[in-house]
């Protein structure tokens, strides 16, 4: 391997690995904190990227804005929206199938999460196109194009980095930042510690764990909707099951770096991505998704508290 | 007599009884314009079968209202709960009539086509309905507490199952969609309406003290099933489709039912099963092609899915059950990409591709040849009816392995893990063995259903083995009720049928679905059969289910030894 292509690996495998990141987080703030698998949390990532396209279709689907124009309005309001549908259907679907669940065995949240995630790819598939104006979402739709980013690239030597990746890595990056200040700086954040490390006696000192769940959702959902955008752009086109691998790679990223671990989870996510574009780039692509599958078996076996370990919590 | 109802009751009851018996009277008269809606209800005094088939509901419903009178309140309780079987009855003809006049509208263009018959029928319905509301709860059945003789008990088993077959077959037999969802919420007001009387409760008692005889009955009536079908083909392609379905749900069954762990990728193990034994057929494009007799190839077929269940289950089931969920997904997604993959270009070429293995030839088992349509007892007996016998005899084996590790140790070691992983540990239950042994032994199960699934289907390609299917199979689990084997049946046929009957609402199917197994899970997580320790678990702050069903045990047990005392 050249360096050249080492280094376009590189930057691959990073944006790749933030995106698994940005979802990643999601799954494990929740799994942190009520010990479910939200098996729709790619659900939740898809429609944050739908939010976002709908911003723009409501915006009269500019295409011929400048680049500031693009990047201080029209970026902002999409991640927005973005975040604002996900937000929504994340606490929607919390209040309405899982809470009510809570305290059943474990099967139940689990089961009823698969019924969430087919649900939501079928609400969107079927009615999302039906909407007057809206392309048709039964098949892939082309995710704008934004002046500045999309197809912008710059040049270190004789690489080129896409302006895309840029644009990724650095909502990764903003996003821990923030991420990192709201769970340590803020008193939600730290009711949501307290909550994860024994919900019983976090309600005896007046927490309201229900406003903790939601917020933990709701913390998820944000970032995936980020994620959403940046996947949208990155890879020029969203569809009604972009969340289905999505979600699984990122839980797999989740539990590769340790499940209810914050930076387990940004790690997780960062080597997965790096890993899965240097064995595409060894091996044959047509096996490319199964690497990661097989690194998760691995991980399982080898070392079930991740790379960078969480407390194992069994609370039977 | 009368005098000693409230007057609430008795507007009520007579306004219900009036309902009643204006449905029965609307019969003889004509419900629509028009033949072609539903099955030709235009004529005087000539009741079409399906409007027999509400009045039927209308006379039970009438039966119990005055029945219900004579056995007065405060006179103890009743054999049947008359109240219960007036008000259900009521509602239940309130939707089938409601349906019909929907079914007539649709089929003809509007709600000018319905007669004035359909709107007596409509109305004596409602007031059916709201005067069963009035209705006080009946006192639990007495039925259940007569000791029946032995032949009675019996008779009723084969009467049972008879009309199940009976209305399988007419089920099936409905040619229009109309028709079928008519008849569909026909037979759910009619078995709503038995099972308020407490009938079922008694048959449930009466199939538990008669096992054999009910097992026999069920499977005679099960092959007798083709015989109803008279040579139709694609009916027959169905009810093999369903028994697949049913087979491998079962062998889910003891992973999710009894052990509790959640398996999302277990189409793959059925999958893993075609693929081997059509790789080993005498099809053109079988890799492998060794001409090996079916039941080895059977055998084998079950033995690489167990070996892969043994693969994915040895590192994932010491871990917590909720990683099970994902990686066996994940190893869904593994075996359909690499099934995709084994295809020359990206690996050795063992099932070529996308393309998969067609053409694979019938089997020829003692000189039956399947591909062949039969003649038998005057009724011909077409290719899926052939493969109908042969799935049931398989599922028949299915059914009988389950069963009877159920009752055995290793299935309460397995209820035991799923109630409480820790303490059945430290009670010395050898949570992993067993896992595991659940784990392959399921997989063995869906793999010798593969092997017969692919010679029925003479063709195996990847894109059927899809996360989808998975969460299908789960679904039938699920609804029909976790850890039962009945229930498993019924979630299979509805799941499988539905689809196959009703194709103008295929678009909807997975949008429906996904919202059915968040509300099943909201508002009945036991299924529709319910086991009982499965409704405990899943209710377990719910006191009087427990009493509930610490009663139907108790009962239960005294009829068991009152038997037991007869015979010796």
């Amino acid at each position: 391997m050249t360096p050249d292509l080492f280094f376009e690996q590189l930057v691959n495998g990073l944006s790749l690995g933030s995106l698994y990141a940005l979802i990643a987080v999601g799954y494990t703030v929740v799994y942190g904190i009520v010990q479910l698998i939200n098996f729709a949390h790619g659900e939740i990532f898809m429609m944050g990227a739908f939010g976002a396209y709908t911003v723009w279709l409501l915006a009269g689907s500019p295409t011929e804005l400048s680049a500031a124009a693009a990047l201080g309005l029209l970026l902002p309001a999409m991640i927005l929206g973005g975040i604002l549908v996900a937000v929504g259907t994340a606490l929607l679907t919390e209040r309405f199938a899982y809470r009510p669940l809570r305290g059943a065995p474990r099967l139940a949240p689990l089961i009823s999460a698969i019924g969430i995630s087919v649900f939501l790819q079928e609400f969107v598939r079927l009615f999302y196109g039906r909407i007057p104006g809206f392309p048709d979402s039964k098949r892939a739709i082309p995710f704008p194009h934004i002046e500045g980013i999309s197809g912008n690239s710059i040049q270190l030597g004789d690489v080129s980095i896409k302006m895309t990746s840029v644009f990724t890595v650095a909502a990764l990056l903003i996003c821990t930042a923030f991420l990192w200040y709201y769970i340590n700086r803020t008193k939600t954040g730290r009711a949501m510690i307290a909550t994860s490390q024994d919900p019983d006696t976090a309600r005896l000192m007046g927490i309201d764990v229900d406003r903790v769940i939601m917020s933990a959702f709701a913390v998820g959902a944000a970032l995936a909707a980020v994620a959403g955008v940046a996947h949208g752009m990155y890879i020029g086109n969203i569809d009604f099951k972009m969340g289905f691998m999505a979600g699984l790679k990122a839980f797999t990223a989740a539990v590769l770096g340790g499940i209810g671990n914050i930076n387990g989870a940004v790690v997780g996510g960062v080597v997965l991505g790096l890993v899965e574009a240097f064995a595409g780039q060894v091996g044959d692509t047509a096996w490319k998704d199964v690497w990661a599958f097989v690194i998760l078996i691995l991980v399982l076996v080898f070392r079930p508290q991740g790379l960078l370990g969480a407390k194992v919590v069994d609370r039977a | 007599m009368i005098a000693r109802l409230s007057a609430y009751e008795r507007v009520g009851r007579f306004a219900a009884i009036a309902g009643a018996a204006l449905v029965l009277l609307s019969v003889m008269l004509p419900w629509a314009y028009g033949k072609r809606a539903l099955d030709d209800m235009t004529y005087f005094f000539g009741p079409s079968p399906l409007q027999l088939c509400g009045a039927g509901v209308a006379a039970v419903c009438l039966a119990a209202l005055i029945a219900g009178l004579v056995a007065l309140p405060g006179r103890g309780p009743t054999m049947l709960c008359w109240n219960d079987m007036a008000r259900v009855g009521g509602i239940g003809l309130a939707f089938y009539v409601g349906a019909v006049l929907v079914a007539v509208a649709v089929a003809t263009g509007g709600l000018v086509n319905v007669e004035a018959g359909g709107w007596l029928a409509f109305g004596g319905a409602v007031l059916a309905a709201l005067g069963g509301l009035t209705l006080p709860d009946s006192p639990q059945a007495t039925l259940s507490h007569f000791l029946t003789p032995s032949w009675g008990q019996i008779a009723a088993i084969v009467v049972a199952i008879a009309s199940a077959l009976f209305a399988a077959a007419a089920a099936v037999n409905q040619g229009d969609v109309e028709d079928f969802v008519v008849f569909g919420v026909w037979l759910a007001a009619a078995i709503f309406l038995v099972r308020a009387s407490g009938v079922f409760a008694w048959l449930s008692l009466a199939a538990a003290g008669n096992r054999q005889v009910l097992v026999m009955a069920a499977f005679v009536a099960a092959f007798a099933f083709p015989f109803t079908q008279n040579g139709s083909d694609a009916n027959m392609s169905v009810a093999a489709q369903v028994l697949t379905f049913a087979g491998t749900a079962i062998g889910l069954n003891i992973v999710v039912g009894l052990v509790g762990l959640l398996d999302l990728g277990y189409i793959a193990f059925l999958g893993a099963g075609a693929f081997t034994a059509a790789v080993l057929s005498k099809s053109a494009f079988a890799t492998l092609s060794v001409d090996l007799p079916f039941p080895v190839v059977v055998v084998i077929s079950g033995t690489v899915a167990s070996l892969l269940g043994l693969l994915i289950g040895t590192p994932t089931l010491r871990v917590s059950g909720d990683y099970l969920a994902i990686v066996t997904l994940a190893f869904g997604e593994i075996f359909r990409i690499t099934m995709n993959n084994l295809d020359g270009t990206d690996g050795p070429n063992i099932t070529h591709g996308s393309n998969g293995v067609p053409g694979i030839p019938n089997l020829n088992l003692f000189g039956f040849d399947f591909g062949q349509s039969h003649e038998i007892l005057g009724v011909t007996l077409t290719r899926h009816a052939n493969y109908y016998m042969l799935l049931l005899v398989v599922i028949a084996l299915i059914i009988v392995v389950f069963t009877n590790l159920n009752h055995s140790r290793i299935g309460r070691g397995w209820v035991a893990i799923r109630e409480d992983e820790m303490a059945a540990e430290a009670m010395g239950v050898n949570t992993f063995a067993l896992k595991l042994l659940a784990f392959a032994g399921g997989a063995f199960l869906a793999g010798v259903a593969g092997s017969v699934k692919a010679y029925t289907d003479t063709s195996v390609s990847p894109d059927q083995y899809v996360f989808l299917e998975s969460a299908f199979l789960l679904a039938a689990v699920v609804l029909g009720g976790m850890g039962t084997v009945m229930g498993v049946l019924i979630g299979a046929t509805i799941l499988k049928l539905l689809p196959e009957k009703l194709r103008f609402f295929d678009d909807y199917r997975l949008l429906l679905f996904g919202a059915l197994m968040v509300l099943m899970m909201r508002f009945r997580p036991e299924g529709i059969i319910a086991d009982e320790r499965r409704q405990l678990e899943f209710h377990d702050e719910d006191e009087e289910l427990a009493e509930d069903v610490e009663t139907e045990l108790v009962v239960h047990q005294a009829h068991h030894n009152l038997e037991g005392g007869k015979r010796s």
